[in-house]
């Protein structure tokens, strides 16, 4: 049974892709702020912005060939004009989405390199090519995600391990969950596809990409609805 | 676990000589892992770091922890050459890291 990892899995799309891997008979361990209780997986309790929970929250699986994949959905947002944004709110942002990224990487990449072979899916947002107001700094961060996942795809297709990050559009979940209608709206209208996407349209982006024969897409980023 | 130097310098040589293709006779104690005249390209360099922690692990009872940010300062001298991070390893087995 292979294993896959997945980050902000206690919520949101990274509850979701969790419980969809959980019913295709992937073992899931899943990563969350705190351990959650009524999930039907294992959820081990980190914090991903310090390299040394993730560390010792994941150090068995570093040598572990069962470990098939990685997804990091662990994420944050504010949206406020950069101006009014608290600095220490935009470093939680940075460290939660680009280095929670980055730090998650470097501890389960060694397993997949082992194995030869493997999957990483990070997600950004298509905020990054829709530039969107008041989203900057959380912007600047997954636009960071896209380059690393870039750059790293290379580093790692010497082991046959694909790199590839999922940008989605506003999608009902507790990230957006006090964003006013008409804002989601407006995104929305800017897709090339002008719905709003659903969990199960991202979850069908990751299945694909977990499959044998997506093997040779690697350092992409994939837009749901288009951008 | 008394693992001798020779030992883990074979086992390094041995790596080596298996990810580059040399004959085991062509990587010395001398031969270069990192810099201007390294023999070894950054992922098979990164796939001797994984099997040195594996033999760590399970031959000098040790931890090689080479992404700590300490790991990480001094991997250019630990990494300097086959006898530098021979030596570093068993003086891993000698403090029981």
């Amino acid at each position: 049974m292979d294993t896959v990892v997945v980050t902000g899995a206690s919520r949101g799309l990274g509850r979701y892709c969790a419980e969809q891997l959980q019913e295709r008979g992937y073992k899931v361990v899943g990563l969350g702020r705190a351990a959650v209780a009524d999930a039907p997986f294992e959820i081990r309790a980190a914090d991903v912005t310090d390299a040394s929970s993730v560390a010792s929250a994941l150090s068995d699986l570093r040598r572990d060939a069962g470990v098939y994949a990685l997804i990091n959905a662990a994420g944050i947002a504010s949206m406020n004009l950069v101006v009014t944004t608290p600095p220490d709110t935009v470093r939680r942002i940075i460290e939660t989405n680009l280095l929670g990224t980055i730090y998650c990487c470097q501890q389960i990449a060694p397993a997949l390199m082992r194995r030869g072979s493997g999957r990483i899916i990070n997600f950004s947002t298509l905020g990054v090519p829709l530039g969107l107001k008041g989203e900057a700094v959380y912007v600047a961060s997954k636009a960071g995600v896209e380059g690393f996942s870039r750059a790293f795809a290379r580093e790692m297709s010497a082991h046959a391990v694909t790199v590839n990050t999922i940008a989605p559009g506003p999608i009902e979940t507790a990230l957006i969950a006090k964003v006013p209608k008409e804002k989601i709206d407006a995104v929305v209208s800017q897709q090339i596809i002008q719905r709003q996407a659903e969990p199960v349209d991202v979850w069908n982006i990751v299945s694909m990409l977990l499959s044998p024969e997506a093997g040779m897409i690697t350092g992409e980023t994939i837009h749901v609805g288009g951008a | 676990m008394n693992v001798t130097y020779n030992e883990i310098e074979q086992f390094i040589r041995g790596e080596v000589s298996a990810l580059t293709g040399r004959p085991l006779d062509a990587v010395t104690p001398a031969t270069v892992l990192v810099g201007a005249h390294r023999v070894i390209d950054s992922a098979d360099l990164v796939m001797l770091l994984l099997a040195s922690e594996d033999f760590a692990r399970e031959r000098l009872g040790a931890s090689f922890d080479w992404t700590s940010d300490s790991a990480m300062s001094e991997a250019r001298s630990v990494l300097r050459s086959v006898e530098s991070l021979s030596r570093h390893l068993e003086s891993l087995q000698q403090t029981g890291a």
